[in-house]
């Protein structure tokens, strides 16, 4: 049975539509038959929107989001970004669609060790083929939106748990993406740090009209969001 | 730049933005990534690299040294019956011409390739002196000061005459150790004595010594210009030794030999003698040697190879949810792959520049060593040999784990533990 459709409660005029996902399905084959683990999920998210995903465990929230981030194909369905049909790119295309629009923030911060804050934004730089010299600049200003842009050379296993995600934050926002993806980004920070992060998030969506994708268990996460989305048994509603 | 800047993407975008790749300077930042992860994870690698630049600096030192080592062991393995020495002689046939080496012919077989020394000799078998009424025989040479070189002869007791001797034309002698001990009791009692022979007195400065001295036990030797003005019967200078190099050069020596003399005067009677056996000998004992040696730097550089593979493919692993998060980021299957292989060329380059400097190190000792002073031009063609081996020992060994690193799916990474 279909799933009811996600959509936007309401839409400014900047709301392009960014993230167009419908009837998409995952379906895993094992031994003992086939799971599925999404069913015909719809959602569509707009430039400046910050959407929810919540659910129980295994509900297949982190599923979602790898599709959302072509980390691992659907079985059908349509996802397109900004009218592009992102499923049927090559794995070349898909890399680079991922440097150009996406931006990641997961749950374990997954920083480089023994390596500088610069160095962490430098990487998604270097993919991209920025030049050396603008480089500093772009670090710089990323930094500077989640208030890190004096902590530019500090060797990243020297910084706070909070500090570590708000460098997550920097990197994913550091190639300049239409959209990002976060996985429980509070997850692992206290009460302070997550409120913290969290209204980075609303300036992110505010400020650079960014669309972004949070997959949370946490209600305080999901009540900063503009719109909040529930994945059960595979099914989205919201 | 400002953050919240639209993008227009398309298909054609994505297309022109994976063609123009990013040049240069891409691999450059990627070269310097890879370089920095080595220099941060540098205790990980530092049994390879010891491993590699070993047997770096074994195959620099060998491959330099080698010649200055044969040489070497030439002269060490002369027990071995003076395998590089090549004997040409013109036969004396009583009644006919006898042919003897004109010092042009000597100085041309000195220039052919791979000889060391030349010197000749000339010979009075049976010769006879009496010592406090006592009567000795024995065989007279008469030789040039180069003849000690040729045999690695010393003096077991005093001197051995040397050029201004021969220039001078003195009248010493240098004996045998069994003919002075038989006259004078000892070696040391010889010195200072005088011999007399065919009326004349020689001055006894020296007593033979040397591996092979027993040979020339009841030998009394002259020099060659005092022994040819005074001694009535000896032969002219008919017989030539011919030292060469290494025992590598004995075989095309001897063949260059009849060319050379034939070219200078004629040849009537000659005959070339080489002791094919003992050079034989000498040459299977360093063909093993050599064997061993070259076995031993391969096996290492393998092992160093295969300690790459090994370490490479447990830093895939290792590492592998820093594949996926910079695949997340956006790294191209191509970016991985050339990363974890700059990775492997790096541990194997700077391992073989240790090895490069440790080799110097060896071949400056050991040049000291043997007195030898290897060409800077096989340092340097080691040197590039050893480069370019690395290069292929690193991207032989790293090509495998990249490529398994490359190929990772990002899902799966993502979620490894």
């Amino acid at each position: 049975m279909p799933c009811a459709m996600s959509n936007p409660a309401e839409l400014s005029d900047d709301n392009e539509l960014v993230i167009d996902i419908n009837k998409l399905t995952k379906t895993y084959q094992t031994g003992a038959g086939d799971i599925s683990v999404l069913r015909d999920v719809n959602l569509h998210v707009h430039r400046g929107e910050m959407v929810a995903v919540m659910g129980p465990s295994g509900s297949g929230k982190s599923t979602l989001l790898f599709i959302l981030g072509l980390f691992q194909p659907a079985s059908t369905g349509e996802y397109r970004v900004s009218g592009v049909d992102v499923l049927s790119l090559t794995r070349d295309r898909q890399a680079i669609f991922r440097r150009e629009m996406l931006g990641f923030v997961f749950q374990t911060c997954d920083l480089l060790e023994n390596s500088t804050v610069y160095e962490n934004l430098e990487l998604p730089l270097i993919y991209a083929g920025v030049r050396r010299k603008e480089r500093p600049d772009r670090i710089r200003e990323a930094l500077r939106m989640v208030n890190l842009d004096h902590r530019v050379y500090q060797p990243s296993n020297r910084l706070s748990g909070g500090e570590r995600q708000r460098v997550s934050i920097a990197r994913a926002l550091v190639n300049d993406p239409e959209f990002i993806l976060a996985d429980e980004p509070t997850g692992q920070l206290d009460r302070e740090n997550s409120l913290r992060v969290l209204e980075y998030f609303t300036k992110i969506t505010e400020e650079a009209r960014m669309a972004m994708v949070v997959v949370t268990h946490d209600n305080m996460t999901a009540e900063y969001c503009t719109r909040k989305c529930v994945l059960t048994d595979g099914c989205l509603n919201g | 730049m400002a953050i919240g800047k639209r993008k227009k993407i398309t298909l054609a975008e994505l297309d022109r933005i994976r063609r123009r790749g990013g040049g240069l300077m891409r691999y450059y930042d990627l070269v310097r990534v890879s370089v920095r992860e080595v220099v941060r994870k540098r205790r990980r690698y530092i049994g390879v690299m010891a491993s590699i630049a070993l047997g770096m600096a074994g195959f620099i030192v060998i491959i330099t040294m080698g010649n200055d080592l044969k040489k070497n062991f030439n002269n060490d393995l002369d027990l071995l019956g003076g395998a590089t020495i090549i004997n040409a002689m013109f036969e004396q046939p009583p009644l006919e011409r006898q042919e003897w080496f004109r010092e042009r012919t000597l100085q041309a077989i000195g220039r052919i390739p791979g000889v060391l020394d030349t010197t000749v000799v000339a010979l009075k078998a049976n010769t006879v002196t009496t010592w406090h009424d006592r009567l000795f025989g024995f065989n007279l040479v008469g030789c040039e000061a180069n003849y000690w070189k040729v045999f690695s002869f010393n003096a077991a007791a005093g001197r051995l005459f040397d050029e201004k001797d021969l220039e001078e034309g003195a009248r010493v002698c240098v004996v045998g150790t069994d003919l002075a001990r038989q006259i004078f009791g000892s070696d040391q009692k010889a010195l200072g004595q005088i011999l007399s022979l065919d009326d004349n007195l020689y001055t006894v400065i020296g007593v033979l010594g040397g591996l092979r001295a027993g040979d020339r036990g009841a030998f009394v030797f002259l020099p060659l210009s005092t022994a040819r003005a005074r001694v009535v019967g000896i032969s002219m200078p008919y017989s030539a030794y011919v030292r060469c190099a290494t025992w590598d050069d004995v075989a095309p020596v001897a063949g260059a030999i009849s060319g050379v003399i034939r070219a200078n005067q004629p040849d009537r009677g000659l005959r070339v003698n080489v002791a094919w056996e003992p050079l034989k000998q000498v040459q299977r004992i360093f063909w093993w040697v050599e064997l061993f040696i070259y076995s031993s730097i391969v096996a290492t550089m393998i092992l160093g190879g295969f300690g790459i593979w090994n370490i490479m493919m447990a830093t895939v692993t290792s590492r592998t949810r820093e594949i996926g998060l910079k695949k997340a980021m956006g790294a191209l299957d191509t970016d991985i792959l050339y990363q974890f292989l700059f990775e492997a060329l790096c541990v194997t380059l700077s391992s073989s520049v240790i090895g490069v400097i440790l080799g110097r190190i060896g071949i400056e000792y050991m040049g000291r060593m043997l007195g030898a002073n290897p060409p800077e031009g096989l340092f340097i063609f080691c040197l590039l040999l050893g480069l370019a081996f690395a290069a292929v020992l690193g991207v032989g060994a790293g090509l495998y784990p990249s490529i398994r690193a490359s190929r990772m799916q990002v899902v799966d990474a993502m979620r490894y533990e």
